[in-house]
């Protein structure tokens, strides 16, 4: 139905850049996954470490301690 | 393994004006892949630090602004969020040029080089394998999304016409539209999940490994007209991609579905979990 085209990522190597990628679903990805190791020191964001924590859960967060700051600058 | 205590009072190193920020873990480095990348603080190199057969991506940063605080002020702000993040994602992209590459979750710090070498080091069976599992491999992001479906008055006429008995007819038929409206919404709901289902399960069978992530709201997407029903990651060999592609194509005609394709990507959600 939608004439939506794949996010546009037509660079030419393999892992050859970052700048398509779009930051919804590139904090999907370094904020939530990658390998965890206990560093010496943790952050963390309402108490849930920095290294675990979802996308959503910074939203949330952000978001309690600035309302709205996403309103105006349309999807992530 | 037990050295890696938060609060580890150490001698007089903790008060060192540089920690050691760890981007990502790989095998080797070609010497000018990480040159010229800023990374995440101005003026310290992006270098390689050798720990055993591995090398680690790591950059000195400097201490004060890498605390507790100014993490969560720098995450408050889309900006600095935004471009924490694509630092942080340039750098391992410009390692896994040179070869397999387990990138680390944001904020891993240590006090020093020499702690990050050794917490590391006592890692590095979990980073080997990791390293074998992604060789050769990418990953792929897919979100399937689905009109957001305003419920829709129902056009069909109430089963009991409802002459017979005026009032309680008129009732009838508006629990009849009522019930019918639910479960016009349930129907379309089940069809989501099912649609999901079968995408998912349709990629999965072509990849190496699937994982689900979690689909993003609204207030994400910025698109109140759809709802995301699949934000999911496979991994799959260089050589598969394109079949991963014209699957999705399939499905997207299949379904109506809009599929967003993304990739390919370091194995970011593949890292985390050997």
């Amino acid at each position: 139905m939608s004439a939506h085209a794949p996010v546009p990522w037509d660079t030419p190597g393999p892992l050859a850049g970052p700048l398509g990628v779009p930051l919804v679903d590139l904090l999907d990805r370094v904020l939530s996954t990658g390998v965890v190791v206990s560093g010496d020191l943790v952050i963390a964001i309402a108490d849930v470490p920095l290294v675990r924590l979802s996308l959503h859960a910074l939203l949330s967060s952000v978001s309690e301690r600035m309302p709205a700051p996403w309103a105006d600058g349309g999807p992530l | 393994m037990t050295t890696q205590q938060a609060g580890t009072p150490g001698n007089a190193t903790t008060t060192a004006e540089t920690a050691t920020y760890v981007y990502a873990v790989c095998r080797q480095l070609r010497a000018a892949a990480l040159t010229g990348l800023p990374g995440l603080a101005e003026g310290f190199p992006v270098r390689a630090l050798r720990c055993g057969a591995l090398t680690a991506v790591v950059q000195h940063v400097p201490t004060a602004e890498f605390t507790q605080e100014a993490w969560e002020q720098r995450l408050s702000d889309r900006t600095q969020l935004e471009r924490c993040a694509r630092a942080h994602h340039e750098v391992v992209v410009a390692a896994a040029a040179c070869g397999p590459t387990a990138p680390l979750a944001l904020a891993t710090l240590y006090r020093s080089d020499e702690r990050a070498r050794q917490a590391l080091g006592e890692d590095a069976a979990r980073f080997t394998a990791v390293l074998d599992r992604i060789e050769g491999q990418a990953e792929w992001g897919v979100k399937v999304s689905l009109p957001a479906g305003a419920p829709r008055p129902l056009d069909r006429t109430p089963p009991d016409t409802p002459q017979g008995s005026g009032k309680a007819g008129a009732g009838r038929a508006y629990l009849e539209r009522k019930r019918g409206l639910h479960q016009a919404r349930e129907q379309r709901h089940d069809r989501a999940l099912q649609t999901a289902e079968d995408v998912d399960a349709a990629l999965s069978r072509l990849a190496t490994a699937a994982r689900r992530l979690r689909p993003h709201g609204q207030e994400m997407t910025g698109a109140a007209s759809r709802r995301q029903i699949l934000n999911a990651a496979y991994l799959l060999p260089h050589d598969r991609a394109e079949e991963l592609a014209e699957a999705v194509e399939t499905w997207r005609t299949r379904t109506g579905a809009q599929i967003e394709l993304s990739g390919p990507w370091v194995p970011y959600s593949f890292v985390g979990e050997v």
